[in-house]
């Protein structure tokens, strides 16, 4: 398999439960801030877990009002946060918008079965946030919906690099959103899958994760085009699929190791260039050790060594916006010298194995590897590189 | 270039491009929607199995027989997935919305569901991209595959599009002024082998396959593609320009047939 050619992260913008924009954000996860709280938005009485990593206020945009869709909206903030950064300097027939998500515009979805109107009814199509997005950038290329489930976001930074890389778009705005409703919560409550405990990726204690809300956005330009300031370059992808359940990941983790050795080589390098993991770190018994045996496989004897974080502990899951969140704080740890601590990890595991620790550190990381899963065997691995 | 060995196609109307009506507008008669019968697949796994999800799987079976591949050429991670629709999610959706007793297994709500049982079906491990929208979104997988394809990620490709109408037709009934009628259900599977080159991907004009596809089918949304393909090939055509509107944006691609 050839190396593809290297994509340009210019900038980020982010609306999460730590902090409306990038640095809030950053600065958040260096300090272990903690973005979960009692669920407010919606009912969950009648529901095992009542909590998540839920955005309390949104902000009025400068650029004009909020959508009443709250997925929609929290695009527009991700964006407004993005566009502080960089400017989207292209033909707008040339600009093209990825964003990827598990539950689209499922709310209003909800919302049109008991209100009704064909407003709420478009709205609930899960492609229908990136094209309101679209709408509110001016941009007129290809408007692309990915719905690899919690893998969506790394898909999507995937599709708008591939994009770039077939001259198909100048400018891609990539990421991820999903926001936390009750039909998310009620899905993941029947499931099982949801702590009464804290969220505690890696720990020996770990019993389960929380859902969180977030939009993450990044803009991507072909590397030779991109600007000099800019926060890194994704150096490769891949996904995989495991085909093998609908919802559990493959018990080996075959595919999620197809996916990483996949990113690995579109980027040309091996395991001994990876300088630090963030790991999807759900916070569940099977999937931090399956993840641990995978990076284990590919990483080889230098696993136990290398920094592994997830910031799930303290966002919640939050589903489609995660990968790309996930991709941002690579490299904003490459920038900065520093890899986040992992909230809720106190007791290691002798099952997971790996370089985790629960408080920030210092950590002077180059080239980093994320990597996802999802429901219907959807895995995704990024291959990132900081500028700095 | 890209080349596809085999498209499956399966709507209301029935089996392959042969069932089609020359007129589906006025074959739908006062119909606005045209059903497709759930596939009787019978194995205990697809138990809870939604029916779009066996819609896709059995458009895969139809695709192998189409393109005379045995299912042991498909398994492994040398062949990738890309999965379309624009709403075929929709009834499973609407099923745990409202469900009052026994809601539907919370993860066949995703549009990963189907896409999950096909690879579950044809052991598929290689390269997985879903994407959501209609027509210009299939003109993407379309290329999403090229794309795997060309790069060496696959040696071969299955683009899978899946749409169902019935278990939501009081919400398309709401924009009956705004949709074609008939809104035909649809599963559709193009096998795709290749090297990739030469698609001229991007925005286009309407094709004549576009029109003659809606023409002979009726709204199929992300399956309409698929369908001007299998069309294409009937049609004995080398070469077929294939492109799709959906919202306001309507892209084109160009494959082997």
């Amino acid at each position: 398999m050839a190396a593809v050619t290297p994509i340009a992260i210019v900038a980020a913008g982010v609306a999460t439960p730590v902090g409306l924009d990038l640095e809030t954000f950053w600065s958040a996860l260096c300090t272990g801030v903690d973005g979960i709280s009692a669920i407010e938005r919606f009912r969950v009485d009648d529901l095992r877990v009542g909590r998540g990593g839920e955005i309390k206020k949104l902000r009025t945009p400068r650029d004009g009002g909020l959508p009443r869709c709250r997925a929609s909206a929290l695009l527009v903030l991700a964006a407004e946060d993005l566009r502080t950064r960089a400017r989207l300097g292209a033909d707008p027939a040339r600009v093209a918008v990825v964003v990827g998500t598990a539950l689209g515009g499922v709310e209003e979805g909800d919302r049109a079965l008991a209100e009704g109107g064909v407003r709420a009814a478009v709205a609930g199509l899960y492609d229908s946030p990136a094209h309101a997005l679209a709408r509110r950038l001016r941009a007129r290329g290809p408007v692309v919906t990915v719905s690899t489930a919690c893998a969506s976001g790394a898909t999507a930074m995937g599709v708008g690099a591939d994009l770039l890389a077939a001259n198909a778009a100048d400018l891609v705005v990539a990421g991820g959103y999903d926001v936390l409703c009750r039909f998310v919560m009620r899905g993941f409550d029947a499931l099982r899958s949801l702590t009464r405990e804290r969220v505690r990726p890696f720990d020996r204690r770990r019993s389960g994760l929380l859902l969180g809300e977030a939009a993450a956005l990044v803009l991507m330009a072909r590397d030779a085009d991109g600007p000099r300031s800019r926060l890194g370059r994704l150096l490769g992808h891949a996904s995989s699929s495991d085909g093998s359940h609908i919802a559990a990941p493959h018990p080996e983790g075959r595919g999620l190791e197809h996916a990483v050795r996949g990113a690995l080589a579109a980027a040309g390098v091996g395991g001994a260039a990876v300088d630090f993991v963030s790991a999807h770190g759900t916070g569940t018994p099977l999937n931090d050790r399956i993840e641990t045996a995978v990076l284990r496989r590919v990483l080889g004897p230098r696993a136990a060594s290398v920094p592994v974080n997830s910031i799930k502990g303290a966002l919640g899951h939050t589903m489609g916006a995660a990968a790309t969140l996930e991709a941002i704080m690579c490299l904003l740890a490459s920038r900065d010298g520093v890899v986040p601590g992992t909230a809720g990890y106190e007791e290691p595991d002798p099952t997971c194995d790996l370089d985790v620790r629960g408080a920030t550190r210092a950590v002077r990381s180059r080239v980093s590897l994320s990597t996802s899963l999802g429901f219907g065997g959807c895995n995704a691995a990024l291959v990132l590189e900081g500028a700095a | 270039m890209t080349r596809v060995l085999g498209v499956g196609l399966l709507t209301g109307w029935g089996a392959g491009v042969a069932a089609l009506p020359e007129e589906a507008r006025s074959a739908a008669g006062e119909r606005r929607i045209v059903p497709l019968a759930t596939p009787a697949l019978t194995a205990e796994r697809f138990r809870r199995a939604s029916r779009e999800s066996l819609l896709g799987v059995a458009a895969v079976a139809a695709a192998l027989r189409d393109s005379r591949l045995d299912r042991s050429a498909f398994a492994g991670p040398q062949t990738a997935l890309v999965y379309v629709t624009a709403a075929a999610y929709a009834a499973s959706n609407k099923g745990f919305i409202i469900a009052a007793g026994s809601p539907p297994y919370f993860p066949y709500t995703a549009p990963s569901a189907v896409p999950a049982e096909v690879a579950i079906e044809y052991g598929l491990t290689g390269g997985y991209v879903i994407l959501v929208g209609g027509a210009a979104a299939t003109v993407d997988a379309l290329w999403q595959a090229s794309v795997l394809l060309a790069a060496g990620r696959a040696t071969l490709a299955l683009v899978v599009a899946v749409e169902t109408f019935e278990e939501c037709a009081d919400l398309w009934s709401r924009g009956r002024w705004t949709t074609p009628r008939p809104l035909v259900e649809a599963a559709a599977c193009a096998v795709l082998a290749g090297d990739g080159e030469d698609l001229a991907y991007g925005p286009g004009e309407a094709s004549t396959l576009e029109a003659l596809a809606t023409r002979r089918v009726g709204e199929t949304l992300s399956c309409a593609p698929l369908v001007a393909l299998a069309l294409a090939r009937a049609a004995g055509m080398p070469r077929a320009c294939v492109t799709g509107q959906w919202r306001g944006r309507r892209a084109q691609i160009a494959v082997g047939t």
